[in-house]
């Protein structure tokens, strides 16, 4: 009965779930719209006035309307669905991100990007783990804040959470933790990389080992520049690609304390966590390396990524919620703070190392 | 809204393979030139 029944709900559901979407997209496409007519009509105004207005990116301003109403009115429940498709717009920017990229670049930056991964992985674990049983956390909880700044916030907490069986409650404040300093982080990368006169590279660099979920990596490299922003997505890639291990070890630990369950087959729990659309953006780099596109076709696919990565920015605000940090009190939150400034430190250095080294 | 974030993102985690599958679907088109140039 019941193997006959559950793929059907699903076919049947379709169409209404589909519908479902469209209020949450359109709201999404809206204040992405609204937050580049801010940007042009700001440039034409004091370009018209003969000002000097400082240039504030779009990116910003998408974010900044999106934080607004999700901390003051909040997002109402018809909205919510789309709203949440953000995650899917991102991964499918960075798939069309790919056309950007030379594969030999790519292996190149992904080979330097993953030796820094690997450094910054090992800090921040042990790090968040030291500043979580300093302010005496719950275990599970560590685990879940550790992985959520090591590797790439959202995804990995939530790839976690099964694996280790952390309670919802747990997971929720990660989730919002992440969320909230991701968002704190993105107004302040920029400022500091312009004070220490950050190439883009380096900068793009820095922003995807330092800012912990994957959407405000990339808005905090798209606020730097365009080639910041590809950069910080290439850079965050790589960090996501390790997320299968990370979790893995997670799970073994805790299944060796009885409080979560074995895995039996890893090869196939690693590629269960893999970040799929990796592959996409693999795949793309290598075919437009290949010099399969027209220049015309390289710049439509690199315009739809740009579109994308509007709607995702929107949901970046909107899905940043303030107030949920109440509700576990300040403790988790300066740990997750502390911590986030001290990975965000070490990653500065160790770009600036690599760009001496490298020349990235 | 965390709460309810986990199921939703846990949900479109797993549709990893749709965003790929649209972008390639997209791609295809562009390159084949059926639809027009996307601007900025």
């Amino acid at each position: 009965m019941a193997d006959i029944a559950l793929p059907r709900p699903q076919r049947i559901d379709f169409p209404r779930r589909a519908l479902e979407l469209v209020p949450g997209i359109a709201l999404l496409a809206a204040i992405g719209y609204a937050g580049k007519l801010i940007e042009q009509s700001i440039a034409a105004y004091s370009k018209a006035h003969a000002l000097h207005l400082p240039n504030i990116e779009y990116v910003l301003w998408a974010i900044v309307i999106g934080l607004v109403i999700a901390n003051t009115v909040g997002v109402p429940r018809l909205f919510k669905p789309g709203v949440a498709t953000y995650e899917f717009w991102l991964k499918a920017g960075i798939v069309f991100l790919g056309v950007r990229f030379l594969i030999g670049d790519v292996l190149r930056l992904g080979g330097v990007s993953l030796v820094l991964v690997a450094v910054e992985l090992s800090v921040s674990i042990a790090l968040m783990t030291v500043l979580g049983r300093l302010f005496r956390l719950k275990p599970k909880l560590i685990s879940l804040l550790a992985i959520g700044s090591s590797i790439c916030g959202v995804s990995a907490i939530i790839a976690a959470k099964g694996a280790i069986e952390a309670d919802d409650e747990d997971a929720s404040y990660a989730i919002a933790a992440i969320l909230a300093l991701g968002a704190i982080a993105l107004f302040f990368f920029p400022l500091i990389g312009h004070a220490l006169g950050m190439s883009d590279h380096a900068f793009g660099l820095w922003a995807g080992l330092g800012v912990d979920n994957t959407a405000e990596a990339t808005a905090t490299g798209a606020l730097y520049s365009d080639t910041a922003a590809k950069y910080a997505v290439l850079a965050k890639t790589t960090r996501n690609a390790t997320i299968g291990f990370v979790v893995l070890g997670y799970a073994i630990y805790w299944a060796s304390r009885g409080s979560a369950q074995q895995i039996d087959n890893k090869a196939q729990f690693l590629w269960q966590k893999f970040p799929k659309f990796i592959l996409g953006f693999l795949f793309l780099s290598l075919v437009a390396s290949l010099g399969v596109f027209t220049k015309e076709q390289t710049a439509s696919l690199a315009n739809l990524s740009r579109w994308a990565f509007l709607l995702t920015f929107a949901g970046v605000g909107l899905m940043t919620d303030f107030r949920e940090m109440r509700k576990q009190g300040v403790r988790p939150f300066i740990v997750g703070a502390v911590g986030e400034m001290a990975i965000a430190a070490l990653t500065l250095g160790l770009v600036m190392a690599a760009d001496a080294v490298f020349t990235i | 809204m965390a709460h309810t974030a986990i199921p939703t993102a846990r949900r479109w985690l797993s549709l990893d393979g749709w965003a790929v599958l649209l972008s390639l679907a997209l791609t295809a088109l562009i390159w084949a030139d059926l639809v027009p140039p996307v601007r900025w």
